[in-house]
């Protein structure tokens, strides 16, 4: 066990995890912060996506140790109330069916429109096509994506 | 419209120590007069508090389906209630709530009656208290958005103010239901009761939850089906830091494979305990387990389907009408094809897993679990429990498809929590999640038609030939019945039809898969459909329009009989949205396919494009639904572009194949899932009609598939006959 540094959601967190322990398992089983969630275990499916230092991250392949000293932000981190403009348009679309998937997908189109407010569609399908949504919803995603471009824009 | 319950249900009102009007069903055993009342459980459905607040409560488990917000709509609607005023809870597991489960698109079907039942009577309570207090006869009170209304004078009483009151009115036996044109709840989109939570990540399915005291746990099951644990070296898992206890798990010892028909046992192999998930992953990485696969046939997917084709020649008949024989001497063309698809797997984003706290006399579970009657059963079985020391939660899932209707994950966190006597979180990693699922059965189909001068079919001849639910599940009854059903279409609508079956025994593990056999049968049996309209040089549509004949009652088995108006209609509707008859760009095809399941019409089409390089696009999806009244229609839609995705998505990659008696795939790299750039626009329609609401979770997915390959066949002349399309379009 060794012990690592963290600032999670803006807050300064120590833990004591050995150094292979994905952040994923991290934020879920020691942290409790469960809305990032576990699917694959492998990147292969975005459900455990969160930002760190900026850049959107399959917290599933991410060490802690190599995590140490990040910046982290998760679901649980993206606003105060739960209403970022994206959390707001995946209200407006109605957009989850089961919603395990969806803060995996929320978080992959929050860095997304961190860096590119205007993205073709086609760039939408790119970046969110590391995502897997089993129920369906992808057309929904989409309408909730355009949603959050146009309230991004105003 | 009037209703009683002929069930063992009754509705009662109770007042609560805050004073709150309770409402709910009590539970009469199947020999009430022999029971005292008291011993009767009692399941709240509706509670209003003296503020006004209602709280309903969703008796079925949510996956996804949207019936936690789809039924408390229901109960909502008959009471009168404000929606803005209402919270809505998951209801644990009890017999008194009745048809608890997830599965066959029943939900709605089966809860419509008592919902609206539940709610009336609370209406004709409330409107009681209110008519004793306003002095004016109830029949001029009518409940709007949380009060009762004096029609004439418009003066209101809120709920709240009425619940001690109404507590005390006597309910009839009969309630007038309320006129469906008055709806103001149901028939209107509602976002679903979990939105903002599952947004902001906060809502915990099974996997999110935490005991005090808690063991992590996860298992590896013998990869070869059928196979046990010879024995194993746990040395280097238990110098893993946080590993806790390594645990072998034998069904020998609980029964076996199957604990009861239709309900599978956990799979043989070995548990890893630890203080954190990551560590018994890790732990279960390290183990070295000699499996003991002599019992296995050692299947490989090759030889199980040369099995399938073998028996198409050996067949039972299943349905006969007429005489084939005949059709075939009296026809001047006959066709005939062979059509194959996979076994299929469920890949839910939540994985197998569920929390058991096994630590006392009480056994407590909180079970993603679609089928909480099997998971009590079976916890009466292995453990020789009374049901009154077994409680079940029920956490929104993370998807079902089927998978959670089996409870062998829950019966392993059971069997590890007794051993610890601790509360155990079992979670599989998606690997074992993937190898060991009851996956959709494969199967062989032989489709032959004798048509007349006119090219008219006279003669239909199905045979389906595969390894059946029923024998992998030790359910009772005949093996073609899970498979080939009496029911399927086109029966009743030739005159010489003869549905058979060819059974083959294999240890693959096969379960329920959405919408279930119709995604073999009708995939066949719609393509089969389009292959004649060609063969006949006809449109498809036309050709099906004249194959089901003019709108009437069809008998299709004994008593049961359907409109095929109502099939028609979603047919022409379907057909004037798609444009079916404008000319497509170069390259591009429309292909059909129409569909009865629980109670619902399906028509859609599907437009897809294969370029000069064979690479195969869809492009467009237009699906027309009549299941009667639409209960949310928000939800609704969202239930036929999932199951609509889910057709396309299966037909495009779904395919698991066995090797040595194994599973070969064990991830989202070698079991592709569709993803946001591949889907095409879908646009769906729902037939407004006022009749009772019937299922929809399914009933789209069958018939995505055909029209996938019929629209491929349009736009490429290359027929699909074998699922996955997989690569079939390049490699020609």
């Amino acid at each position: 066990m060794s012990s690592f540094k963290l600032i999670v959601n803006k807050e300064k967190k120590t833990i004591s995890a050995d150094p292979d322990t994905p952040l994923l398992w991290v934020l879920r089983d020691i942290l409790g912060l469960t809305g990032t969630k576990y699917a694959c275990g492998k990147g292969l499916c975005g459900s455990c996506t969160v930002i760190v230092n900026g850049k959107s991250v399959r917290s599933c392949t991410l060490s802690v140790a190599d995590a140490a000293q990040s910046e982290v932000i998760t679901i649980e981190g993206l606003s105060e109330k739960g209403d970022h403009p994206i959390q707001k348009a995946w209200m407006e679309a109605d957009v989850p069916q089961c919603g395990y998937c969806q803060p995996g997908f929320i978080m992959s189109a929050f860095d997304l429109l961190s860096k590119n407010p205007n993205p073709t569609e086609e760039e939408v399908n790119n970046v969110l096509s590391g995502n897997i949504c089993r129920c369906g919803t992808y057309s929904r995603i989409r309408k909730a994506m355009q949603i959050a471009v146009k309230v991004g824009n105003q | 419209m009037k209703n009683t319950l002929g069930r063992r249900n009754f509705i009662k009102l109770t007042a609560s120590a805050s004073g709150a009007l309770v409402v709910g069903l009590h539970f009469q055993s199947c020999a009430p007069k022999k029971e005292p009342v008291e011993n009767f459980s009692f399941v709240p459905l509706i509670e209003i508090d003296t503020e006004g607040w209602v709280t309903l409560i969703a008796k079925n488990p949510e996956i996804g389906q949207g019936v936690k917000t789809a039924l408390p709509m229901i109960l909502a609607e008959e009471l009168g209630a404000d929606w803005d005023k209402v919270k809505v809870v998951q209801g644990d597991y009890n017999k008194a709530y009745e048809e608890q489960w997830a599965g066959g698109s029943y939900a709605v079907i089966l809860n419509w009656d008592l919902m609206r039942t539940a709610g009336a009577k609370v209406r004709y309570a409330l409107i009681g208290a209110a008519s004793q207090k306003m002095n004016v006869p109830t029949s001029e009170l009518i409940t709007r958005k949380g009060s009762v209304v004096h029609k004439k004078t418009e003066k209101s009483i809120p709920f709240g103010d009425l619940v001690a009151a109404a507590s005390q009115i006597a309910l009839p036996e009969e309630v007038e239901f309320k006129p469906m044109d008055t709806y103001e709840i149901v028939g209107k989109p509602c976002p679903q009761v979990d939105l903002d939570n599952i947004v902001n990540g906060s809502v915990q399915y099974t996997i999110d939850l935490k005991l005090p005291d808690m063991v992590y746990a996860t298992v590896l099951k013998n990869p070869v089906h059928k196979g046990k644990v010879q024995s194993f070296d746990d040395s280097q898992t238990r110098k893993i830091s946080g590993v806790i206890d390594v645990i072998p798990l034998d069904n020998s010892n609980y029964g076996g494979r199957l604990i009861g028909p239709n309900s599978p046992n956990f799979v043989n192999g070995v548990a890893v305990l630890a203080n954190s998930t990551w560590a018994a992953f890790k732990g279960t990485e390290k183990l070295e387990v000699v499996w003991d696969n002599s019992e296995s046939k050692k299947e490989n997917t090759q030889d199980i389907f040369s099995h399938y084709h073998n028996q198409l020649n050996t067949t039972s008949v299943e349905r006969q009408d007429g005489n084939i024989d005949q059709a075939r001497r009296r026809a001047v063309s006959q066709v005939e094809h062979v059509y194959e698809l996979p076994f299929l797997a469920h890949v839910t984003m939540e994985p197998m897993n569920c929390i058991v706290d096994f630590s006392s006399e009480m056994c407590e579970v909180w079970a993603p679990t679609q089928n909480p009657e099997a998971l009590e059963q079976g916890l009466i079985k292995l453990f020789g429990l009374q049901p009154e020391q077994i409680k079940i939660h029920l956490p929104r899932m993370g998807g079902g498809f089927g998978r959670r209707y089996y409870v062998d994950y829950a019966m392993d966190a059971a069997v590890l929590s007794k051993k610890m006597g601790r509360p155990v979180k079992l979670i599989w990693t998606r690997e074992e999640d993937i190898k060991h699922d009851w996956y959709r059965p494969a199967s062989v189909q032989r489709l032959s038609a004798w048509l007349d001068q006119d090219g008219k079919v006279i003669g239909w001849r199905q045979v389906l030939s595969n390894a059946s639910r029923v024998t992998s599940l030790g359910r009772e009854g005949n093996p073609a019945g899970t498979e080939i059903d009496e029911y399927d279409f086109p029966a009743g609508f030739v005159p010489n039809l003869q549905f058979e079956y060819g059974h083959v025994l294999s240890d693959v593990p096969l379960g329920q898969w959405r919408a279930v056999g119709p995604t073999a049968t009708a995939f066949a049996a719609h393509s089969f459909l389009n292959e004649l309209a060609i063969h006949n040089k006809k449109d498809h549509i036309d050709f099906f329009l004249e194959f089901l004949g003019p709108p009437r009652m069809v008998p299709v088995v004994g008593d049961f009989k359907y409109d095929t108006g109502r099939l028609r209609a979603v047919i022409e509707k379907v057909r004037e949205n798609s444009n079916w008859n404008s000319p497509l760009p170069e390259g591009q095809g429309r292909g059909f396919a129409a569909h009865r399941q629980a109670g619902s019409f399906v028509a859609e089409v599907v437009t897809v494009e294969v370029n000069a390089d064979n690479q195969l696009k869809i492009v467009r999806v237009d699906a027309v639904v009549d299941c009667g009244i639409v209960v949310n229609p928000s939800g609704a839609e969202a239930q036929v572009e999932g199951a609509i995705l889910e057709g396309l998505c299966a037909a495009l990659y779904g395919e698991i194949t066995i090797e040595d008696g194994a599973t070969v795939q064990s991830n989202f790299h070698d079991y592709r899932w569709m993803r946001l750039g591949e889907i095409p626009e879908i646009h769906v329609e729902f037939i407004k009609n006022d009749l009772p609401p019937r299922g929809l979770g399914e009933p789209p997915l069958p018939p995505a598939a055909a029209a996938l390959a019929n629209a491929i066949y349009a736009a490429s002349g290359v027929r699909i006959r074998r699922l996955p399309i997989g690569n079939q379009l390049l490699d020609i």
